[in-house]
């Protein structure tokens, strides 16, 4: 992860941005990581514990910083305000150019945000689906409301899966080697972590050619999930919940099999299904 | 390949899982031949799933990643099927996953046979 972030570390023209637009321009194409979402791009920071000072850039009149110490979000700047105002006034921009700063002494760090980063995210989705509700109903009617009306379900939907995801590796620690959600149905990877889109696809077609071979040539159906054991003291778990396939690859030696399925598993599906009820 | 040892292979997974035996084959995996099987086996099944574990180790490199030494597929119901590529043969293991705790089946039953099919093979 830490070599993703040097792609965007830039730190020096922050306190004074770019002056004119062709320069805006001209730095934007540069950065390999422009146009990610800034909720998108805190998910990753909190799965991955860092503790950095994530600015965020959406244009001369907008920006600041998310402040994150061991993947917790801890404050927010934005303008006059700070903490959980801040972080939500940030959260919804999308576009954002993103400079990290890793902070070597915490001890300074005053804590102003408690709520936890997804509760954050979801209460951002959810203010934004006010917006577009109150802001223009006939739009919800022509198709790019419609459009954009799934996007947002599908960005709330996959918030829901990444913080389970965190959850997952809080749990785990370094015995989780890698981690994805596909849906099944539409064939999209949903979330991920350490875990290439293509394997979470080939696992897919996996998945559909164990389905087919059972039904089609021995009378039974496939059941809900199977079990991989691999090299280098590795097992992968793929297991389908609902319209949503969980591939898990561990270290058998530091997380056995059984905590996985019977304490951590249950978990993290509580919580998604917490985030579904509310 | 020993046979007479391949037999010893089922007797002891036989001993081992008891009721919660279903069936067993044993195939080549070159041709999908059949060595061994028990009265129950499903061939097709067997077969199927030597193209299973092809398909598998290719998925598998999307990680990058190399299958070990079985794979354990839930059956709705209350089958399972444990499977052991094991070079140039493959063990296909059917269970009653009610009968058979999975705890059972990867840590005790699974390292006793895998050394009788290893002595198996190389004899």
């Amino acid at each position: 992860m830490n070599k993703d972030f040097k792609l965007i570390i830039d730190n020096e023209d922050l306190e004074s941005p770019p002056a004119t637009e062709s320069a805006i321009k001209d730095e934007l194409q540069r950065w390999p990581l422009f146009g990610l979402s800034v909720g998108s791009f805190l998910q990753v920071i909190a799965m991955e514990r860092q503790t950095c000072i994530m600015e965020v850039y959406l244009n001369t009149n907008h920006w600041g910083h998310f402040c994150f110490v061991e993947g917790e979000l801890y404050d927010a700047v934005y303008g006059e305000l700070h903490g959980e105002m801040a972080a939500m006034e940030m959260i919804s921009w999308e576009n954002v150019r993103l400079n990290i700063k890793q902070i070597l002494n915490t001890s300074g760090i005053v804590r102003r945000i408690d709520k936890n980063l997804m509760l954050l995210l979801m209460e951002s989705s959810r203010r934004r689906d006010e917006v577009q509700e109150n802001g223009d109903h006939d739009h919800l009617e022509d198709a790019d409301g419609i459009e954009d009306m799934e996007i947002v379900i599908d960005d709330v939907e996959r918030a829901k899966l990444s913080a389970c995801l965190s959850i997952m590796s809080k749990e785990m620690g370094d015995a989780l080697t890698a981690a994805s959600i596909a849906n099944m149905n539409e064939g999209k990877v949903m979330a991920s972590y350490h875990a290439p889109a293509e394997a979470a696809e080939a696992f897919l077609r996996l998945t559909k050619y164990l389905k087919n071979a059972f039904s089609a040539n021995m009378s039974v159906e496939l059941g809900d999930h199977f079990i991989l054991s691999l090299k280098d003291q590795q097992t992968l778990v793929a297991l389908m919940i609902g319209d949503y396939q969980w591939c898990v690859v561990f270290n058998h030696a530091k997380c056995t099999l059984g905590l996985l399925r019977n304490v951590i598993m249950p978990k993290v599906i509580k919580t998604l299904n917490d985030m579904n009820i509310e | 390949m020993n046979i007479q040892k391949l037999n010893v292979c089922m007797d002891i997974l036989k001993k081992d899982l008891g009721e919660g035996f279903v069936a067993s084959c044993i195939i080549t995996t070159e041709d999908g031949q059949v060595l061994v099987a028990t009265d129950q086996a499903n061939i097709a099944e067997a077969t199927l799933l030597n193209d299973a574990t092809a398909f598998i180790r290719n998925a598998l490199k999307t990680y990058p990643a190399e299958l070990g030494q079985y794979y354990y597929i839930d059956v709705a119901g209350n089958m399972a099927v444990l499977v052991i590529p094991f070079g140039d043969y493959q063990w296909t293991i059917t269970v009653n996953k009610k009968l058979v705790k999975l705890g059972l089946l990867l840590n005790v039953v699974l390292p006793a046979i895998i050394n009788a099919f290893e002595d198996a093979v190389v004899s």
